[in-house]
């Protein structure tokens, strides 16, 4: 066996591991597992998130295992003791689920050194964040001529059947459920006014999609020509020459956490740790937030530009009074009520 | 010598081990533990007891969704069975380069992914689709018609979808009469429909019986065609043992729906294996 840089540092790991956890000691020492999301981010992360950890790390093997949150959470359940996955990637829900089932390393915080140039909200100890996802509005410019201004127009008799929503089982569809309560008086704990306002949607209602992703296909179909929508979704809907365009509401667009998790009983601890360094640094970030990625940084040394200075925010200021935050503490109290509910009530 | 030596029909049970152990490993072991997590009375397992499948029992709407799925099926099979017989008895009654070709299109939709089938189907029916713009250039309608995220929607995009394995069983039935016998009931009077209904149908019935069966299991288990043709609002078995499982992680909720599903389509398999052997007396008695 040849002795390289890589070899040694891998030998070192291991003994590293296998001293800070006797109990895997015969688990055999593998690359890190970063359970990422599918498409676009999985792209976003190999392109650019990879090779940064690579720099850092002298090459460290890493494997991109991109799967749902809910799989994740699922995933590590079956083995906790030994994970499969070092690394989650979860959405504000599924984040506190995977903490409450104690999935979650705390982040060594003192010892990172971009933590504290995070914005405050994405300060989170159980897992900072390195990235926000926003939603708006979505619509079509071919048919729909005047831009929608508010939450409020989806209501507009002109969209009749022009209408598409997902149902609760994503972060969408439950975060705009949550708005539209707001919007009516009502809150995170009161959603009673949200249902109130999707039963008086259902005539304008096209469409109700099982998951975020078949609203991009039913923008191209023409099914629908309106709906909330992830705004890294339509950016690579528009550069496949998809006539979509996207808004931020005047009520505030809706800002969902994207935190990363270092897996609790990770053999790859050190590592977890230096990729997660690695997502949170201004260099991977503004290089994120570039085309075609567009991805919101979170650290404040990035300055805002391109698509992101002018269809969301140009600083991070002015994105702290824009974005509307959620407490998901308290809707995943609910949220398994509020999906038996809209299984009952939204039939069209 | 002639004392060791065996039928040649009877074969050993031992070569039946591979087959069995595989089935114990991979397939009995994961029900019984499905079975014993649907016992559990909460996701976090403090105590165990029926209370899921009371629950999901004494509940209208867990029971409506299981009846709308079971009906789909019945729907989806009547669907492929009408229109995939007559396929394959012209599979049957074609000269032989005929039937390569009716054969290649009938396998064609197995040979690409369901999804891609199934995506086929959204292009289909869309407001811009094709049955949509045509009606709108024959000036039938002035508004595209909802066709996507339909019932119908579902029902006719599931029987083409299955379509294959209804008129598979179906021709291998079909060849297997006599063209004879055709020939000798017109012989002896009796028109095509009495030919038919007299000679055909009861000859055909072990294939519609299990093209039916397999048409069945595979139209009501079909979770993807189910959601994305139906979109997020029509909730079906599959999709409902989805949403517990994963988005509200109530494992053993989702395990007790598993269960209840999986008898009732036991049921029905069974319904169908006692019409098989009725048949079989309709058809020699």
């Amino acid at each position: 066996m040849q002795l390289n840089r890589r070899h040694l540092l891998q030998t070192a790991l291991t003994l590293g591991a296998m001293h800070a956890f006797p109990g895997i000691t015969w688990a055999q020492a593998r690359p890190l597992v970063f359970a990422t999301f599918t498409g676009s981010w999985e792209e976003a992360h190999k392109a650019v998130l990879v090779p940064a950890f690579r720099k850092a790390t002298s090459n460290a093997d890493i494997v991109l295992d991109p799967m749902l949150s809910v799989d994740q959470i699922s995933k590590i359940n079956a083995a906790k003791s030994n994970p499969p996955i070092d690394v989650m990637l979860h959405d504000p829900g599924p984040a506190l689920q995977a903490i409450a089932q104690g999935l979650v390393e705390p982040y060594p915080v003192e010892r990172s050194a971009h933590f504290k140039d995070l914005i405050p909200a994405a300060q989170e100890a159980t897992g900072p964040s390195p990235f926000f996802q926003t939603v708006g509005l979505t619509y079509n410019p071919d048919t729909v001529t005047t831009p929608p201004t508010s939450w409020a127009d989806l209501w507009k008799p002109e969209f009749k059947n022009r209408v598409g929503i997902t149902n609760l089982n994503s972060t969408l569809g439950t975060g705009f459920l949550v708005e539209i309560a707001k919007m009516h008086g009502g809150s995170e704990s009161n959603i009673e006014p949200g249902f109130k306002a999707l039963d008086q949607l259902k005539p304008n209602l096209s469409a109700v999609a099982a998951n975020p992703g078949q609203l991009a296909t039913l923008f191209q179909q023409g099914q629908i020509d309106i709906s909330p929508g992830n705004f890294n979704a339509i950016q690579i809907l528009k550069a496949r020459g998809v006539p979509v365009e996207w808004v931020a509401p005047k009520e505030g667009a809706i800002a969902f956490k994207t935190t990363i998790h270092i897996v609790r009983n990770s053999p790859n601890q050190e590592l977890a740790f230096k990729l997660i360094e690695a997502a949170l640094s201004p260099e991977v970030q503004a290089q994120l937030m570039e085309e075609p990625y567009l991805i919101v940084p979170t650290n404040t040394k990035v300055r805002m530009g391109g698509e992101i200075a002018k269809a969301l925010a140009k600083d991070h200021a002015d994105m702290l009074s824009k974005f509307v935050f959620q407490d998901w503490a308290k809707i995943n109290e609910q949220r398994s009520a509020w999906i038996e509910r809209f299984n009952r009530e939204i039939r069209i | 010598m002639a004392g060791s030596r065996r039928s040649i029909t009877s074969y050993e049970v031992r070569l039946a081990f591979p087959l069995a152990l595989f089935f114990v490993v991979f397939f009995l072991t994961p029900l019984v533990i499905l079975f014993i997590l649907s016992l559990r009375s909460d996701p976090q397992g403090t105590s165990h007891g029926v209370g899921q499948y009371v629950q999901f029992l004494g509940d209208a709407f867990s029971l409506g969704v299981l009846g709308s799925t079971l009906w789909l099926g019945v729907k989806v099979t009547v669907l492929a069975l009408v229109l995939g017989y007559p396929v394959a008895w012209l599979h049957v009654r074609s000269p032989g380069w005929a039937k390569g070709v009716i054969m290649l299109i009938v396998l064609l939709p197995l040979l690409t992914s369901v999804v891609v089938r199934t995506f086929a189907w959204i292009v289909i029916l869309g407001r811009q689709g094709i049955v949509n713009t045509m009606l709108i250039d024959l000036g039938l309608i002035d508004t595209p018609l909802r066709l996507l995220y339909t019932e119908t929607g579902v029902v006719v995009a599931l029987a083409q979808v299955q379509m294959p394995l209804m008129v598979l069983p179906l021709i291998t039935a079909l060849s297997r009469i006599d063209p004879n016998l055709a020939d000798a009931s017109s012989m002896l009077g009796a028109g095509h429909w009495r030919t038919f209904r007299k000679v055909l149908l009861p000859l055909s019935l072990p294939g519609i019986l299990a093209g039916c069966l397999l048409t069945y299991a595979a139209a009501i288990t079909a979770f993807i065609t189910q959601s994305l043709v139906g979109g997020g609002q029509m909730l079906f078995m599959p999709s409902y043992i989805y949403q517990q499982a994963s988005a509200l992680q109530n494992w053993p909720f989702a395990a007790a729906i598993s269960i209840i599903f999986l008898v009732a389509v036991l049921a029905v398999v069974s319904i169908f294996n006692v019409l098989g052997r009725l048949s079989r007396g309709y058809a020699h008695g």
